[in-house]
């Protein structure tokens, strides 16, 4: 049985060919989603298999231009689950559980994120996809499908625009999420972690904790 | 394709260091000798300007132990590396304002336990 999940922004034969592929896997629960179901032009299909399974699966048997990704039973609560699978074409009803995202998740996104974008220049597109999923989730507390997200990740031209992207909304978020108290002695702490560092990265971080400190 | 001995030696030889480097990783010298001469002269070039503060680390700011450090005490730098559509992911380790420890190399399987041993953030991208 194939299910379609949010299926407007679809394109018809895909979904077709979507069917067809996820009919010949041997998996219970798996899914197709991202730019081969929305966009005329993609370079993968990728294809998300939900499976407690170590043994290998060799892509290039099935179709070429399939990207696997192995989603285990324990990431069924993740942000990354929710939103690859709100608008996805699965094979049976995909099992669902309730999201589990934390600040202190997000906040190890940006750290991560930050030297990152300062690293790729302007070859940022693919890293910060963690970070424009949270930042929207606790901002608007909307869970982006993948079209979303790939819509808002086009929108930001050059590495200044993201980093001001985060100047501007995390500060914001974390305040309006969390209590005084904890930012306070989470954010302390973390600044500690950044204070006189010859790096740009850290110096950009330190900043940004005080900016939430300071509200 | 690159000797798994040379590979060490050339990167040891960038750092000149007393405190000797771990190379670690699941298929370590497997994965080394599918890299190409010009993907390990990316790799040196990669690991100079690590040396000339050109590259941004990661620092992640927890108290976890790893092995004789704290997690906060260590700079992370991470490399993406693709030998025939297969992703690989170098992390390599210093210790802030002293040694570079290890050098990782492995699978995304690896490396998702090493990112779980210092305290990262799980990601599937």
């Amino acid at each position: 049985m194939v299910t379609l999940y949010n299926p407007d922004n679809m394109r018809k034969e895909r979904i077709e060919q979507a069917e067809s592929i996820l009919k010949s896997l041997p998996f219970k629960y798996c899914f197709i989603t991202g730019s081969f179901l929305f966009k005329e032009k993609y370079k993968d299909i990728d294809l998300f298999i939900i499976t407690r399974s170590k043994k290998e699966i060799n892509p290039a048997k099935i179709n070429k231009k399939l990207k696997i990704t192995i989603i285990d039973f324990n990431d069924l609560y993740s942000l990354f689950y929710h939103s690859v699978s709100k608008s996805c074409v699965a094979k049976n009803i995909l099992p669902k559980r309730e999201l589990k995202a934390t600040l202190a998740d997000y906040w190890g996104i940006i750290n991560e994120a930050v030297p990152t974008i300062l690293n790729q220049k302007d070859r940022f597109h693919k890293d910060i996809r963690y970070l424009i999923l949270y930042t929207e989730y606790f901002r608007s507390s909307q869970i982006l499908d993948t079209h979303e997200l790939n819509k808002k990740i086009s929108e930001f031209k050059n590495n200044s625009q993201i980093l001001d992207y985060i100047s501007k909304n995390t500060p914001e978020i974390i305040t309006k999420n969390a209590n005084i108290s904890y930012i306070k002695r989470f954010f302390y702490t973390q600044a500690g972690f950044y204070k006189d560092s010859s790096y740009k990265a850290q110096r950009l971080l330190y900043e940004l904790t005080h900016s939430i400190i300071n509200g | 394709m690159v000797s798994p001995n040379d590979f060490k030696e050339n990167i040891k030889k960038h750092l000149s260091q007393e405190f000797s480097l771990e190379f670690l990783g699941d298929d370590f010298d497997k994965i080394v000798s599918f890299i190409s001469d010009t993907q390990a002269e990316k790799i040196y070039s990669w690991i100079t300007q690590i040396l000339n503060k050109n590259i941004q680390p990661i620092v992640i700011g927890s108290k976890k132990q790893y092995k004789d450090w704290r997690v906060y005490e260590l700079l992370f730098f991470r490399k993406e590396l693709n030998i025939s559509n297969t992703e690989y992911r170098i992390f390599f380790i210093k210790v802030k304002n002293s040694f570079y420890i290890e050098f990782h190399l492995g699978k995304h399987d690896y490396y998702d336990k090493l990112r779980k041993k210092l305290d990262l953030t799980k990601r599937n991208y």
